[in-house]
């Protein structure tokens, strides 16, 4: 296949979301610091919070947003041992889905852990917010709750 | 490396009603064997299509099938082209800023429906004319770049009607206009 | 109740790493083959309907250049879903059933090898909590892995042993990209590619196409003596975000098994959208398949995975599997979304 030809091209589209009212003060929130997530119909805490309940299809009320974590357990992971272009960070890491202090419901995210020997299903990890934040999903990353 | 937001940091009192995502993807193809085959000939000074026996129709560049009558086009319906014909149709863009537009005055894109055994070269560039004197019916050559310039690099399989990287575009010939009742099933 | 529709005709291409040619140009002979095996005229198809994803090859409306390899001259009627060609025959079955018409095509057909599928998938994800994090469909399918390890439900030995098997049995699938014979000793000594998946674990991302013909009752056994009859198809999807929902399970499976009907007769094969290898047994469970049922036969995904068109080739191995008389009843899987969030079931039975 050496001397076959291949062409090169890119597509670009910068985005631009409005956010409404519930991802709106999600995001918010992150950039304050805070994790939030919203109460459902039947009581419990969704995070990241969603505008609807997923079980019902209800409009969930943003007066149900309440603060979660900063710390969490995890309930199951993956080593990214090679990150993509598109992971946020450049190391290997781990995406986990954590489970925020007060949440009923598991938030995916990655963990900043050095590595693989660091993880287990059930350690407590917890929020670490980024110095200069935007109101964006990587404003925060995980790590082990010792090394925080 | 990850992709941060292209956002400047935002004002900490307002609340976020935004979020910027740059998506950025990149792809890599092999050019199919028809292409390159058609290619090769560009880069010979030739402009090679296929001849479907049974719609009649010519494609250029070639794409190894004949979408009207369903049937695989194969090495024995290529056929050279001519290297001049008639504008059939024509758009005149004025481009508007948005991400990506490199450029900034109206320009024109024409199709070129060739002489002979026909063809049709869509996105063309008419050269040495003003944008609102191009016309229906006008007779165009091709103004090929010398052979020590020419370059497959732009040329692949989502490229048909390129000519890009071997002729630079179409100059008016000066000839009559032809009669647009010529090529009325042609317009595209 | 549903009308019976018959699949009179059905074809594949080859599993390419890396195809030279492009999506249409290998999509023409899939589509002219499967109209051959039906003895039918390609001006006789009522409705055509195809599943493709442009942003696998980053060409711009691919999906209306794919027509041209069914030939949409003079114009046809047509439809197409951003999905495996598995939800495109759904979409044809349900055409089916108005009754005005009698006969339908249904395709899917996917470039990846263009593209990184593990960044481009991620922007099927929740754009503003997922797609950002650039979510992967290895590193969702790894949680899923890693949540059923947990439960102490299958063992990275039983996963390497579901992929040896599908190597095996992909030495006699002509359209197969990975066969062979493989030690589990050997697959579970490899290093892993995102823990807990080794290798042997993923599939491969192929390009190729599927392609098959439906027809309604009096015109498919005016067509074949050996027609393949859908007794059932359901599809179900659930909640997107992965954390609130339990992976270990398939709940919408199971939805869209009890849906097409699986549990009302023997099932003697099944092909599966296993993609990764833990997921064979969250969808065996999930359908109530036991252990005497033959899970891809062909290899199934692991072994051949043309983007789009993977879950429709579960439809056309399943087919092909009862008529070469490895069974009567079959149960055929498809699946989109991450990880396993959407799924389709099928339950095909041969007229014999």
């Amino acid at each position: 296949m050496a001397d076959i030809p291949i062409t090169t091209h890119v597509i670009e589209f910068p985005y631009t979301r409005t956010l409404g009212p519930v991802i709106g003060p999600f995001l918010t929130g992150l950039r304050d610091g805070q994790i939030l997530g919203i109460r459902s119909v039947d009581g419990r805490v969704l995070v990241p919070p969603t505008e609807w309940d997923p079980e019902t299809g209800m409009p969930l009320d943003p007066a149900g947003l309440v603060p979660v974590g900063p710390g969490g357990v995890v309930e199951t992971w993956a080593w990214v041992t090679r990150p993509t272009a598109k992971h946020p960070l450049a190391h290997p890491f781990a995406f986990a889905l954590v489970r925020l202090d007060g949440a009923d419901t598991a938030l995916m995210h990655a963990v900043d852990a050095g590595s693989i020997e660091s993880m287990a299903t059930g350690m407590r990890v917890t929020a670490k917010f980024r110095d200069e934040r935007h109101g964006h999903i990587t404003d925060v990353v995980f790590v082990p709750e010792e090394r925080a | 490396m990850s992709e941060q937001p292209v956002v400047a940091a935002s004002d900490s009192e307002q609340p976020v009603v935004m979020m910027d995502y740059f998506m950025h993807l990149e792809y890599r193809e092999v050019v199919c064997p028809i292409v390159r085959r058609y290619a090769d000939a560009l880069m010979d000074g030739k402009i090679l299509g296929q001849i479907s026996p049974t719609s009649g129709l010519v494609y250029v560049p070639p794409r190894s099938y004949c979408p009207v009558s369903c049937e695989w086009l194969g090495e024995d319906h290529l056929v050279e082209l001519e290297d001049h014909g008639v504008v059939t149709n024509f758009t005149i863009v004025t481009p508007v800023q948005y991400y990506g537009q490199e450029e900034t005055e109206p320009f024109a894109k024409a199709s070129v429906l060739l002489d002979g055994p026909g063809g049709m070269l869509g996105l063309q560039d008419i050269l040495d004319l003003p944008v609102d004197e191009l016309r229906v019916g006008m007779r165009v050559e091709a103004v090929w770049l010398p052979p020590e310039e020419r370059t497959k690099d732009e040329i692949g399989n989502r490229s048909w009607g390129s000519v890009d990287g071997a002729i630079r575009g179409w100059r008016p010939t000066g000839e009559p206009d032809v009669p647009a009742e010529q090529f009325l099933d042609k317009v595209y | 109740m549903p009308i019976d529709i018959a699949i009179v005709g059905y074809a594949q291409s080859p599993s390419w790493e890396r195809s030279e040619l492009t999506e249409v140009q290998f999509l023409f002979p899939v589509i002219a083959e499967a109209i051959a095996m039906a003895g039918i005229d390609r001006r006789d198809i009522d409705f055509t309907c195809a599943g493709s994803c442009d942003y696998l090859s980053g060409q711009t409306f691919a999906f209306v250049s794919n027509l041209e390899a069914v030939g949409a001259w003079p114009p046809i009627s047509e439809s197409h879903v951003e999905m495996d060609g598995a939800w495109a025959m759904y979409e044809a079955w349900v055409a089916l059933q108005h009754g005005d018409i009698d006969l339908a095509l249904a395709f899917g057909s996917g470039k990846s090898s263009p593209g990184d599928p593990m960044q481009i998938y991620p922007l099927q994800m929740d754009p503003y909590t997922l797609t950002p994090l650039g979510a992967d469909p290895t590193s969702l399918a790894a949680l899923q892995a890693r949540a059923l390890l947990d439960s102490g439900r299958i063992t990275e030995r039983e996963m390497a042993e579901v992929a040896a098997r599908n190597r095996r049995d992909a030495v006699a699938n002509p359209y197969a990209q990975i066969s062979g014979e493989e030690d589990v000793d050997a697959l579970l000594a490899s290093p892993y590619v995102t823990a807990p998946m080794r290798d042997h674990d993923l599939p491969p991302f192929s390009d190729g196409a599927c392609a098959v013909i439906l027809a309604t009752a009096d015109r498919a056994r005016a067509l074949s003596d050996n027609p393949v009859w859908i007794r059932g198809i359901d599809h179900r999807i659930e909640i997107h975000q992965p954390g609130m929902r339990d992976l270990r399970e398939s709940p919408s499976t199971a939805a869209a098994g009890k849906g097409a009907g699986v549990a009302d007769g023997p099932v003697d094969l099944a092909e599966l959208s296993v993609a990764y290898t833990h997921q064979e047994r969250i969808l065996t469970d999930a359908l109530g398949l036991g252990a005497g049922v033959k899970v891809n036969l062909s290899g199934g995904p692991l072994t051949a995975n043309p983007m789009m068109a993977t879950g429709l080739s579960r439809v056309a191995e399943a087919a092909r599997a009862i008529q070469r008389g490895d069974g009567r009843r079959a149960v055929a899987h498809a699946t989109s979304g991450q990880p396993l969030q959407q799924n389709l079931v099928c339950v095909l039975e041969g007229e014999r």
